[in-house]
């Protein structure tokens, strides 16, 4: 399939340029052996159009900062290959996050507002003591918080969110997930109540219409089904109980 | 959220609404299936499903079954609406930018719930007005409207189905393959015993 004639129609938009509007630019390039989103974007940016914006760090599917919607879907350039796409492919910005530019959003201060709204940190009132030996847990949690830890904050399920586009304060699954996290941690001393009253709202877990556009979009393939589903159960159980 | 929003509001209201709706949601469903069992009686004969009606009647099952439903039917209508988007150019928007199937069936909920309130108060107002329901009349209905009838069935059972697959992929009492599988093998089911009791109905029509 490779040396096909690839066409890219791709966003282009500087929001700190008054005289811009938001257009569709087109760029023709080659395919070449083993090519990702992230290799053609560079050598468009190389060789035809140096001006073009896009986000990448690391290019292994770790940091998370190249997420964009590839014919429609979230995905990550660095990780999609051209070889599964047809050879006409539309770069769209994820939506939801706010645009720095072309294909570049800013994740970041999404992500932060979400920890500290969630208090995304170990709740307790031991002292840390340094020299004391770390304290033991068993396996299944342990394994329970890797999982939710594999998150790589790279938007994808919340650019895919139903909720999230209309709701600029749910949490959505990333933010959720977190909670999860948290939850399973016995370390952290915060109470069923204590969650509820920051995600028990349409804000947190019961704004989510269920749609799983998170899970089918997530490309670290997180569990985000079961993990909404545990806190909504949680939540759930919180609220009655009382 | 602001603060007269913070102190005018139950904590646990978003929580008792989602509740009143998957509740409502499932009786529905529940009603739903029997109703199309019940009617599917008709394939035992006119003489059996004017008896079985009468059963209904005489033991008040009828009087208590229909506001009941309606009842239900209404909470489920109030508690479904917040979760319509008053900027719906927004959700149009969405689903054609951003491909997803689960989505797209969730946006033609929307518009089956729609069609599903207008049709069935047209169906409910014809049978309470042709009281008591007897076969013949039954049939007379079906053959003039069934295309109304087809069209309800399908509406209903598209919005059920999906719905309860819904419900059960939100709180994750079992994987998302699985319910997905069941949901549409009883809405397939359904949908075929509703056709088949049509047909009765329409060959019935042809005799009498
Ligand atoms: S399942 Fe919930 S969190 Fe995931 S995409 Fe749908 S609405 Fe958003
Ligand atoms: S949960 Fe998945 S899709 Fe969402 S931010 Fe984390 S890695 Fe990305
Ligand atoms: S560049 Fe880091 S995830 Fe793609």
């Amino acid at each position: 399939m490779a040396n096909r004639q690839l066409t890219f129609n791709i966003f282009r938009y500087n929001p700190t340029n008054p005289k811009d509007k938001p257009h569709m630019q087109t760029y023709q390039l080659q395919e070449t052996e083993g090519m990702t989103i992230f290799v053609a974007l560079n050598m468009i940016r190389e060789e035809q159009d140096p001006s073009l914006m896009f986000d990448f760090v690391c290019r292994a599917a770790i940091c998370g900062s190249c997420g964009m919607l590839i014919n429609g879907k979230p995905r990550l350039a660095c990780r999609t290959l051209t070889k599964d796409l047809p050879p006409e492919i539309t770069l769209l910005p994820l939506p939801v996050f706010k645009l720095i530019g072309d294909l570049s959003v800013d994740t970041g201060t999404w992500f932060r507002h979400i920890s500290l709204k969630t208090e995304a940190w170990i709740h307790t009132d031991k002292e840390f003591d340094p020299r004391a030996q770390e304290e033991r847990m068993d396996n299944k949690t342990a394994y329970d918080i890797y999982e939710a830890e594999r998150c790589i904050e790279c938007g994808c399920c919340i650019a895919g969110c139903l909720t999230a586009n209309l709701r600029p304060e749910f949490l959505g699954a990333a933010g959720l997930n977190r909670v999860a996290r948290f939850m399973v941690d016995p370390r952290d001393k915060r109470s069923a109540k204590d969650y509820f009253e920051v995600i028990g709202s349409d804000e947190g877990t019961f704004g989510c219409y269920g749609l799983m556009a998170c899970e089918d979009n997530c490309p670290m393939e997180l569990p985000l089904q079961q993990q909404l589903a545990f806190v909504r159960r949680k939540m759930a159980w919180a609220g009655l109980k009382r | 959220m602001s603060l007269v929003r913070t102190l005018g509001k139950n904590p646990r209201c978003d929580l008792y609404l989602d509740l009143a709706q998957m509740i409502s949601g499932i009786l529905l469903v529940g009603f739903l299936w029997t109703h199309m069992l019940f009617v599917a009686v008709i394939l035992l004969g006119p003489a059996t499903y004017d008896s079985f009606a009468r059963f209904l009647d005489d033991y008040y099952l009828s009087y208590i079954g229909i506001p009941f439903i309606g009842l239900v039917a209404l909470v489920h209508v109030i508690t479904v609406c917040r979760r319509i988007p008053s900027r719906y150019q927004e959700l149009w928007e969405h689903a054609k930018l951003v491909r997803h199937t689960d989505t797209w069936t969730w946006l033609f909920q929307l518009v089956t719930a729609l069609g599903i309130v207008i049709l069935v108060m047209i169906h409910v107002w014809s049978v309470l007005t042709g009281w008591p329901i007897e076969a013949v009349k039954s049939t007379e209905r079906m053959t003039s409207f069934w295309w109304f009838y087809i069209a309800l069935l399908l509406l209903g059972e598209y919005h059920a189905g999906f719905g309860l697959y819904r419900i059960f992929v939100k709180w994750g009492w079992i994987k998302r393959k699985t319910i997905g599988w069941v949901t549409k093998t009883i809405t397939i089911i359904i949908v075929g015993l509703g056709l088949a009791a049509l047909w009765a109905f329409l060959q019935l029509g042809g005799a009498v």
